[in-house]
Parts: structure tokens; sequence; C-alpha cells
């Protein structure tokens, strides 16, 4: 009787002294950290370097004009525009700049999605080429009576290239993450495009 | 003693084996890729569903193009490479919708989105069988990657398992400033391809 609850409490102790290692081991390498990391403040000088791109912060400024690089403005909007030089670092033409930068904090709703354009000759979101650098510019709608922010804030996301992926076993770019915040002063409108 | 020996043996073994051949079998990205079908400038590569033939390749630094009447202008950070080729069917109908140029590096451009507003002579192409098209292939590359490159064309992206002509683009003499000898200013594309019917 005795000697059963001694080994019973003996194994509990085992037990006990293994799980706490193992967490203490998971904590020193960093598996509690990863969840409240701060994100660092990017430079609004740039380059900003992620994944897939190479980003150098161009502008930021709103427009009411009737076409915003070729698009029409929807009734009742105004549109945020900014604009950013964009290099292609991989081997190969993508357009995954959809979720690249995300506006942060209000005026805009993270869940309002820009419309992306090249700024050369206003074609929406082509696909960018290596190595060649364009301006693009991400445009999202503000309501047109509202008070034009003073500044805008983005969070810049960044993937990893597997060379084999769980499903298709084919190199792509996974697992956004994001890079850092930025925030760009937004000049006033004008009434032109700057 | 000798028993468990043996045993740890052949668990090493078969570990070593297993290694071996996840390092030495193609992965299955590859063995699901497309069929290369290779060839030069003027060969008629003949693949599963199309042939096509490239006749001729030029330069340009900008390109003019009919939008509802008006000219546009596309202007680029490299050099436009046009590539007019001839495209047939061989037993029933089909498209070709993409294509890709690949620089001597590696570096993959895919044929451009900003003339997607035309859709006469670009891709993607229907031909018939019997009816042989031409068409013209433009893409947007660096001057650096204009030589020696290869012109990728199939059916459908992601063409798994079907057949992907391969053309390949000889070495291309470049002017002190790095664009290919030949590159003009300005190739209109709305004029009609030689030899295209109307």
């Amino acid at each position: 009787m005795l000697e059963g609850a001694r080994s019973r409490l003996k194994a509990w102790i085992v037990t006990g002294i293994g799980t706490a290692a193992a967490i203490a081991v998971a904590g020193v390498l960093g598996a509690f950290e990863a969840g409240h990391a701060q994100v660092p403040v990017l430079a609004r000088a740039g380059p900003i370097e992620t994944g897939q791109w190479l980003l150098q912060p161009v502008k930021a400024y709103v427009s009411a004009e009737k076409y915003v690089y070729g698009t029409l403005r929807k009734p009742g909007t105004k549109a945020l525009v900014f604009e950013v030089d964009m290099t292609n670092r991989t081997a190969q033409s993508t357009k995954d700049y959809f979720d690249l930068v995300q506006a942060t904090r209000p005026p805009l709703d993270p869940a309002t999605k820009p419309y992306i354009v090249l700024t050369r000759d206003s074609t929406l979101s082509p696909e960018l080429h290596p190595g060649m650098t364009e301006r693009m510019a991400y445009v999202w709608e503000l309501p047109e009576g509202g008070a034009v922010p003073a500044s805008l804030g983005l969070t810049v996301m960044s993937k990893i290239y597997k060379q084999r992926d769980n499903l298709y076993g084919l190199p792509g770019w996974f697992n956004p993450s994001p890079v850092g915040t930025l925030t760009i002063p937004v000049a006033p409108d004008t009434g032109g495009q700057p | 003693m000798m028993r468990k020996l043996a045993n740890l043996i052949l668990l090493l073994v078969a570990v070593a084996f297993c290694y071996g051949l996840q390092i030495s079998k193609p992965h299955y990205g590859d063995l699901i890729g497309p069929i290369p079908v290779r060839g030069k400038v003027g060969d008629t590569i003949v693949g599963r569903s199309f042939e096509v033939r490239a006749e001729k390749l030029e330069f340009a630094r900008k390109l003019e193009t009919d939008r509802f009447g008006e000219t546009k202008v596309l202007t680029t950070g490299g050099v436009w490479a046009v590539v007019t080729v001839a495209f047939a069917a061989r037993a029933e109908s089909t498209s070709v919708a993409v294509a890709s140029w690949r620089g001597p590096t590696g570096l993959t451009y895919d044929h451009t989105e900003r003339l997607s507003f035309v859709n006469n002579g670009f891709l993607p192409v229907t031909v018939d069988p019997g009816l042989p098209r031409k068409a013209r292939l433009v893409f947007e590359v660096s001057p650096a990657e204009a030589g020696n490159a290869t012109v990728l064309i199939s059916n459908k992206l992601l063409a798994a398992l079907d057949s992907q002509a391969e053309i390949s683009i000889g070495p291309v003499a470049v002017l002190s400033d790095g664009f290919p000898v030949g590159t003009v200013d300005t190739l209109d594309l709305s004029q009609p391809i030689d030899g295209q019917p109307k």
C-alpha cells in the first residue's frame, strides 16, 4: 500500500520535472515570443525589403479627380493614393502584391481592398517582371465628405519561399507575416494629381 | 545482443535507402511538369495539340497600338521583344494562351498583360486544323536578358504533362547602351502581320 503510493508519487514527480523541462526549453527557444513580437517601424525613406519585393515609398495624397489613373472614381468617394516603386526580386513575373501593404488604422478599415494600378499607363494590376522597377499606385476609397487624414498607416507584409509546398509539391511563396509598419504623410487634395 | 545489433543495422540501412530515394528521384513537381519540345527560330515545332514556328524577332523601345480609335503608346523600363509566330492546330481546334521569355540567367518574363485590351493577333489565339494563324508574342524584358533566351509557349498555365514549345533565340548583338542591335524606337502593332489574311 505504502510502496504503491511511493512509486506513484515518484512517477508524478518525474513527469512533472519532464514537463517543466520541456516548457523551459521551448521558452528558451522562443516558442512564446512569436505571438507578441513587436513589429518594427520602417523608415519612410526606404528601401523596404520583403521576400518578393523591394519597395521604395514615394508619396501619398488624396485626389478628387474624375479619373484616378484611368479608373472612374465612384460617386460620393474620393481616392486615397499611395505611390510606391516596386521591384520584383524573384526570378519570375508575378502579381502577388495584393496583400503586400495593408492599411492599419482609420480612416481606412484594414478590410478595405485597394485597387492597384501601373502608373506608367494605368493598366490595372499587371504582372511585374523580374528586376524591372515600376511605379505602382494603391488606391483606396474615402467618403467624399470626410476629413482628409494627415497620414496613412500601412503594414508591409512579406512571404517566405518554399521549394515544395505541401499540397502540390511545387515552389511558391507562403505564410505572410508583417515586416513592419510605415507611416506616410498624406498630401491634401490640390485639385489634381501631384 | 547479436539480434539487437542486427535490427539496429537493418534500421540504419532502411533509413539510408529511403534518404537515397528521396534525394535521387524526381519530385512530384518535376514529374507532372510540361514536356518540352525544342527548336530554333524558323523551325516548325510540333507539340501534342499545336504546331508553332517563330518567324521574326523584333525589339522596340516603345509600342504603338490602337485603343478605341486612338493611338496608345506603351513605354517600358526595359525593352519590348516581339516575336511573330505562326500557329497551326493538329487534330482538333485548340487555343494557345500562355507564353513566356526565359533569359539566359533563368529569369522568366511572362507575356505582357498591358496589351489585354487588344483581342486580335495576340494571345490567347484560337487555331483550327488546316487554318493556320499568325500572332505576335510581346514580352517586356530587361535588355540584359534579350540574347540567348528561350520562348516558352503552351496551351494553358500549368501545362501539366502537356507539351510546351521551347524556341531558342540565338545570341543577339548589343549596342553600347545595352540595347539589342536593330532595336527600333517605336513598333506599330496596329499594322497587320505579314501574310495574315484580314
